[in-house]
């Protein structure tokens, strides 16, 4: 084999282990994860991406509007029943989590419609 | 003669009716490195396994609360999860972090649970979740751990609080693939009237609680009410594990330590 096959092939061999198997992640104090099962299809599906969007703002529900909290109240009751239909764990998981963030949703929307309470 | 020995014996049950009246058990004051140690049995000893050991202390040092019992998804009482192995094989729950591949201080934590025929080795790993009853050496050491930090009375005997503050630990807000990007809006604190006259007020900083537990651990589950004073519970719901005492019983500081919440001057 010549020298620049051979290059080739070193190359090659050195793409594949380093290549796009494993993504690193750092955290704030410096430990490094790798992505767990959830994240590791290159793109998440639609169901996964909803729920992101629906549950990632919980932290500024008090900001929103009754209309904006009512909506998100309906995102979540339309994205349980795809939940519902995958596997036991995730099913488990993430009806857990969208059952919390709805609930905190409902919550603040109530709170802003009965102010007295 | 005998009415010596009736006098004495009528003594011995006059003092010992009081204990003999006494119902119920007295519970023992966990130790430092047991406080906030939770046993979980769904389904450990259905498959001729002990019982599973989780120590809060370590893992609170590394995490909030949110990132546990919210974005991984952790219930607040053992048992009520329903944590299966096949699940953490998965990289849920404890397979979150427990995978053999995320790294701590530069070492993979170890893989937690397999549902295939186990080696040898596999099962010196599932001993160390699955403990109870037997002595497995740990890669932490609670004096080792907690040497550093400052102390408090109670509970782990450490103070948790300030050791953040001085950033002796510094825990992850955030896990990737499990906590989608959320910005961090701290609620303002405010105060709680102790219901016992010359009990100092309670200063509650809603704004650590934000930070360490978000909004959905707590509302509406814990705390249903909005408006503050609407929510009524006393010292006895909390002992019992309602409303602060989800937190303050078992794991975040007891309730002992009254001052750590009843802080305000009372005023004369």
């Amino acid at each position: 084999m010549n020298r620049r096959l051979r290059a080739i092939v070193v190359v090659c061999l050195l793409t594949g282990f380093m290549g796009p198997g494993t993504v690193f992640c750092t955290s704030q104090n410096g430990a490094q994860s790798t992505s767990p099962p959830a994240t590791q299809t290159p793109a998440r599906e639609a169901w996964q991406r909803e729920f992101d969007r629906i549950c990632s703002r919980t932290q500024e529900a008090m900001s929103f509007s009754e209309e904006d909290l009512a909506s998100l109240v309906q995102r979540c009751d339309a994205l349980a029943p795809q939940i519902e239909k995958l596997d036991e764990t995730r099913r488990k998981v993430y009806l857990g989590r969208l059952h919390m963030c709805r609930g905190l949703y409902a919550y603040v929307l109530e709170s802003k419609r009965n102010p007295k309470k | 003669m005998n009415r010596k020995r009736f006098v004495t014996l009528a003594l011995i049950l006059l003092f010992s009716i009081p204990s003999l009246t006494q119902t119920g058990t007295k519970k023992k004051r966990p130790l430092p490195y047991e406080y906030g140690r939770v046993v979980l049995n769904n389904n450990s000893t259905k498959y001729e396994m002990a019982p599973v050991v989780f120590e809060h202390w370590i893992h609170r040092g590394k995490f909030t609360c949110r990132v546990c019992h919210v974005d991984v998804g952790f219930g607040m009482k053992a048992g009520n999860t329903g944590i299966r192995a096949a699940d953490i094989e998965r990289g849920y729950y404890c397979g979150a972090c427990h995978n053999g591949r995320t790294l701590n201080d530069g070492k993979p934590i170890f893989a937690a649970c397999s549902t295939r025929k186990l080696t040898y080795e596999d099962q010196k790993r599932c001993d160390r979740c699955h403990s109870v009853g037997k002595r497995v050496p740990s890669d932490f050491d609670f004096a080792t751990f907690t040497a550093p930090l400052p102390k408090e009375r109670y509970g782990n005997g450490v103070d948790w609080e300030k050791s953040e503050e001085l950033g002796l630990i510094k825990p992850q807000t955030a896990l990737a693939g499990f906590t989608p990007k959320n910005p961090l809006v701290v609620q303002k604190d405010f105060d709680l009237n102790a219901k016992v006259e010359g009990m100092p007020d309670i200063i509650f900083s809603h704004r650590k609680h934000t930070v360490w537990n978000g909004c959905e651990l707590c509302h509406p589950e814990i705390f249903m009410g909005v408006k503050k004073g609407n929510s009524h519970y006393t010292m006895v719901d909390i002992s019992e594990g309602r409303s602060c005492g989800a937190c303050h019983v078992t794991v975040a500081f007891p309730l002992m330590d009254c001052q750590r919440c009843h802080a305000k001057p009372v005023q004369p």
